[in-house]
């Protein structure tokens, strides 16, 4: 008699496993998260009243300039990081040796300790405005960060692609720009826009540098009032919400470089 | 049986120490020279410190020292972080809303610290200027009543007076004593800064020893102490010995 031969067992796959986006279903954790930091907030001011109320009327020029700092800080940051990212790719020896060692010193030292460096070491030499020293600040250290992220970007392009673009005639700087950068532009977009988001929650180091922002003005109140419960509540969720905006701006920006990535 | 007499030992001691010696923690922001800063021997020492450890001598206590930023120094003493605080505060009506005073211990004045060649002779040859202070100090209130101001608060007074020499403001607003401190005797502002004017506020400012509202038992040994020291007339050495008058 003959046994039957053992059920075999056959994996089907796909592909790999492409994880659900989470903001597809009913509600989102954005909006989730929004509804959250906007309804606390509402209900502090309108019902509770009070120091909350006096509060929020101390605050908002604190938050134009932290509004001002970011804004400025990325696009600075964004500049500098490109070239850092080019000059490390670079063929260039001497190029790719000043990247490098800017990536090296800039990223091996605190951000809060490059703020006071900034304003009150070399303050002595260059009298900028606090709010240049600010975005100064700020961009250089980010600048290095967004570099590596740019290097990362440019050395996951095939190097086909290269070649391809170069035998069809394009030279070395036109490759970059034409082919190489624009794919590389996707695959980096969500680290970049986790930096932003860092960058936006680190300018509340810049209160250091007594630049009047939001934590500043914060500050000022709590110590003034000796309200530090309601300061805190009202500055972190005022934070998140700021955060959450700067996120949902990056995620469109995805989804609108997105036509490559398979759904 | 002899773990119970340790015990009872261990008991007896810490009873007696408490007796003898009760230990008050104090908190103090020790960027304050020459009330209360950090010595070149890393340990907290000035004005302040020295009279509330002749204050304990007096009283019977013990006074132990907690470096704590000043913002955030009055939320700590909210929380029990600490007895009291010993770090130049002003007595004023708003703090006292918050917090207990013991007897004011040194009369204090706000000057206004300028660069040497300034012409400003009050605080109203500042308008349209801009000022900076200690965040949440009575120098940093003292600015921002000022009419047509700019004020700039940092987080401690070096930071305000670096800034002042590195020429991005235009003065300083502080205690009279850290003023003479930073504009005549310290060697890197000497010559570079002056005291253009003091400041009439209308009201006399003592600094007093914040405590936590209600700490009856801490208050009076505090009270007794400043009491016995002005009485003895240790507080005119300590004055000669750091502020020089």
């Amino acid at each position: 008699m003959q046994t039957k031969p053992p059920v075999q067992i056959i994996e089907q796959h796909d592909g790999p496993a492409i994880p659900r986006k989470s903001d597809k279903g009913l509600v989102s954790a954005w909006w989730l998260s929004l509804i959250a930091a906007v309804g606390t907030l509402l209900y502090l001011i309108l019902v509770e009243q009070g120091a909350y109320l006096r509060l929020i009327k101390f605050v908002p020029d604190g938050i134009v300039i932290t509004f001002q700092v970011t804004i400025f800080s990325i696009i600075s940051a964004l500049f500098l990081g490109l070239l850092t990212g080019l000059g490390r790719v670079s063929r260039n020896r001497w190029i790719n040796l000043i990247a490098s060692t800017y990536v090296e010193i800039v990223r091996g030292i605190p951000l809060l300790v490059q703020l006071f460096y900034i304003y009150y070491a070399l303050g002595r030499f260059v009298r900028v405005p606090d709010m240049v020293a600010a975005v100064v600040a700020m961009a250089v250290c980010y600048g290095a960060y967004l570099g590596e992220i740019f290097r990362a970007g440019i050395l996951a392009i095939d190097k086909g692609q290269t070649e391809a673009a170069r035998s069809l005639g394009f030279s070395r700087a036109q490759t970059m720009r034409y082919v190489i950068l624009p794919q590389a532009m996707r695959i980096i977009l969500p680290p970049v826009g986790n930096e932003f988001i860092m960058l936006l929650k680190d300018t509340s180091l810049v209160s250091i540098l007594a630049v009047a922002d939001l934590l500043r003005r914060g500050r000022e109140f709590a110590s003034e009032t000796f309200l530090y419960f309601e300061t805190y509540t009202v500055v972190a969720l005022i934070y998140l919400i700021i955060t959450l905006i700067l996120s949902k701006m990056v995620s469109r920006l995805e989804e609108r470089l997105s036509f490559y990535v398979r759904k | 049986m002899r773990r119970i007499v340790v015990l009872a030992a261990l008991m007896l001691t810490l009873l007696a120490q408490s007796a003898w010696a009760k230990t008050i923690i104090f908190a103090s922001d020790a960027t304050w020279p020459p009330m209360e800063f950090v010595g070149p021997d890393k340990e907290m020492t000035g004005f302040a410190i020295d009279y509330m450890k002749a204050a304990g001598k007096e009283a019977g206590f013990t006074p132990e020292f907690k470096a704590v930023a000043w913002d955030g120094i009055f939320a700590g003493l909210a929380a029990n972080k600490y007895d009291a605080i010993c770090s130049s505060v002003s007595i004023t009506d708003e703090r006292k809303n918050a917090m207990d005073f013991s007897v004011p211990y040194f009369k204090v004045r706000q000057a206004l610290v300028v660069p040497a060649d300034s012409k400003a002779k009050t605080l109203a040859d500042m308008k349209g200027k801009t000022l900076g202070a200690q965040i949440s100090t009575t120098g940093h209130f003292a600015v921002k009543k000022a009419d047509g101001v700019k004020d700039k608060s940092y987080d401690e007074v070096g930071l305000a007076i670096e800034d002042l020499f590195n020429g991005r403001i235009d003065g300083v607003v502080c205690d009279d004593p850290v003023a003479a401190q930073y504009a005549l005797q310290n060697d890197k502002y000497k010559g570079k800064l002056k005291i253009a004017a003091v400041l009439e506020t209308g009201e006399d400012e003592f600094y007093g020893i914040a405590l936590k509202k209600g700490d009856k038992a801490n208050l009076e040994l505090i009270n007794k102490g400043i009491e016995a020291v002005k009485a003895k007339g240790i507080d005119k050495e300590l004055m000669k010995k750091w502020i020089g008058q």
